[in-house]
């Protein structure tokens, strides 16, 4: 007789549809958590089965050492490992930045005429194959040991990726896009932001994202051959003095950077599509 | 970034779509001015590497202001190429192009295109696809969102205008690029196969669609299509073109009168002429025997 048996009684399929929606929304947050806490699960566990191993094999801490030593070091060492970590964080940054911007540039340049990308690609494909950690010791011959040679380093390495996706990107536009604008009479410039530009961002984000993972591999390089500061200097430096859980340390910092630095591109990424509105995979059309 | 409903009326529009009575039957001018798209001797060879290809060789036919012509003929007989021509999107190898007595020397504002796939940009919404051109010309676009908004409801998109192109069905799409095309009211359209990508039953829609659009707004048009019986319910005058030599080799006119319902395709006339056609597509220029009584063979 209560209100709520009343409203059942008289529509009992809504109620269904209700329940069957909770359970979908249900199952649906149920999934997300999974994909979240399997891989966390399986770290930890690994996590776990490291520190037991390396406790209960009775191997030295120099070579296998337990995560608990180098959470103590984290622990202890962090206003020194804080400071080399800031100097790899605001020059990696930096690296980054001027690869990205740079490489969109000479991206662009490539397809701004047949004659330019005749000239340049080639070279641009030559550069791919230079294996270009080799020549880091050369940087301290051009420009000493200072920051100046590491970020040389860093540009060098990590903005053909950018040039090249770009590239790509700005050739990827619809072909029928590019008549429409020539028969609307569109001037280049608008047929570049107007089309072709929007058609190279996923790719540039692409490009991006391997610029972030090849600017951290080319900081790391960097500071092991300038050796003076960061966290690649750490690395060198406790490595020679067999403290592994240093190194450990320091490399735990350098993978926090990296993600940092990826997930920033990742996020930047999810903001621009988002701003789109639609998925705009050249596949979609 | 709605538009507010209380914006300033549209100033200068050439010619506003007709929503009242005073448009929806257009008489024919009665005067039309002849040959408003000219075009004589147009060949066009395209040289790969070491080949060269013939894609049109020959072409001579003209269009007066306010005709609807289809161009019919297999795929692979040059019927994109003749029309990327008359669009100035594409060179002439030889021959002249003429459209309102000024030969043509590249695009132009007056001439709208119209592709196989619908070419709205993913990333804009149906609204602002439509107002591209608007944008992309300079022109003030408060001007043109009253017919841009005309145009969707004339075309069943009312209430789709923010959706993106992804989340419309493959005619909603095309029905966009033709509002699209329209938005400037250009003075003429240039059509390349534009329902062979959808499906039969869309495709019967969207001719309706577009006679109905016709009726209302009549405009200089070249139609590109491969199917006969849409160019006999569309066009005003059929010119069928053969693969060797890639060249026109009938003008056929359709005397069906206007506003025109696609139940004329059941008539006996309108079968006779999509078999004329048929015969001339098969057999090739000579087999096909003497035209029907009506059809008006210059
Ligand atoms: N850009 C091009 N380069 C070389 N050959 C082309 C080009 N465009 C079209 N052709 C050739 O020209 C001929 C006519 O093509 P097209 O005009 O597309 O025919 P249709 O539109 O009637 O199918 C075909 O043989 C085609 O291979
Ligand atoms: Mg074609």
């Amino acid at each position: 007789m209560s209100g709520a048996s009343l409203a059942t009684g008289t529509t009992p399929g809504t109620a269904i549809a209700a329940n069957a929606a909770m359970r979908e929304r249900r199952q649906a947050l149920w999934r997300a958590a999974r994909r979240v806490l399997l891989p966390v699960l399986t770290a930890a566990l690994a996590l776990a089965a490291w520190e037991w191993g390396a406790r209960a094999s009775g191997v030295s801490a120099m070579v296998l050492v337990p995560p608990s030593a180098v959470w103590s070091v984290l622990a202890n060492s962090w206003p020194i490992l804080l400071e080399h970590t800031l100097v790899t964080l605001r020059e990696v940054t930096a690296g980054f930045l001027l690869a990205a911007g740079g490489g969109i540039a000479l991206g662009t340049l490539l397809t701004a005429s047949t004659r330019i990308r005749q000239t340049i690609q080639p070279l641009v494909v030559f550069f791919q194959l230079i294996p270009k950690i080799a020549l880091a010791p050369l940087f301290i011959v051009w420009l000493g040991v200072g920051p100046s040679s590491r970020l040389a380093f860093v540009l060098f390495i990590a903005f053909f990726p950018v040039a090249v996706s770009t590239a790509a990107g700005l050739m990827s536009a619809e072909r029928n896009a590019l008549l429409l604008c020539r028969s609307l009479t569109a001037t280049g410039w608008q047929t570049f932001h107007s089309v072709r530009f929007p058609y190279a961002v996923p790719h540039i984000f692409a490009g991006l994202k391997i610029c972030a993972t090849v600017a951290m591999i080319g900081q790391v390089v960097g500071e092991f051959v300038t050796a003076q500061q960061g966290l690649g200097y750490i690395v060198m430096f406790a490595s020679a003095a067999a403290e592994t859980a240093l190194v450990f340390a320091a490399v735990t910092l350098l993978c926090g950077l990296g993600l940092l630095l990826y997930g920033v591109v990742a996020v930047a990424e999810w903001l621009v599509l988002r701003w789109f509105g639609a998925p705009i995979s050249s596949s979609q059309f | 970034m709605n538009a507010p409903a209380s914006a300033p009326k549209a100033t200068a529009l050439a010619s506003p779509v007709p929503a009242g009575p005073q448009g929806s039957v257009q008489a024919r001018p009665p005067t039309p001015r002849p040959d408003f798209i000219k075009v004589e001797s147009a060949r066009k060879v395209y040289a790969t590497g070491r080949d060269t290809v013939e894609a049109v060789s020959d072409v001579s036919f003209s269009v007066t202001r306010g005709e609807f012509v289809a161009i019919l003929g297999p795929s692979g007989c040059g019927k994109s190429t003749l029309l990327m021509m008359c669009a100035g999107l594409e060179s002439i190898t030889s021959g002249r192009i003429g459209i309102d007595s000024m030969p043509m020397t590249g695009p132009r504002e007056s001439i709208g295109v119209m592709f196989q796939d619908s070419t709205l940009l993913p990333w804009k919404s149906v609204l602002e696809n439509i107002l591209f051109p608007v944008r992309i010309m300079r022109r003030p676009v408060r001007d043109y969102m009253d017919r841009a908004r005309s145009l969707l409801a004339m075309t069943g998109l009312t209430g789709f205008e923010h959706k993106k192109p992804h989340q419309l069905s493959g005619g909603m799409r095309q029905r966009a690029a033709i509002c699209r095309a329209l938005v400037t009211d250009p003075d003429i359209l240039l059509m390349d196969e534009p329902f062979s990508a959808l499906d039969a039953m869309t495709r019967d829609e969207m001719n309706e669609a577009l006679l109905g659009i016709w009726d209302r707004q009549p405009k200089t048009a070249l139609f590109v299509t491969h199917s006969i019986r849409e160019a006999v319910l569309l066009a005003d005058r059929v010119l069928v073109m053969t693969r060797r030599p890639a060249t026109v080799v009938e003008d056929l006119r359709i005397p069906f009168p206007r506003p025109r319902d696609p139940s004329i395709g059941e008539s006996e006339e309108f079968n006779r002429l999509v078999r004329h056609l048929r015969g001339l597509i098969e057999r090739g220029p000579r087999g096909a025997g003497a035209p029907p009584a009506m059809a008006a063979t210059p």
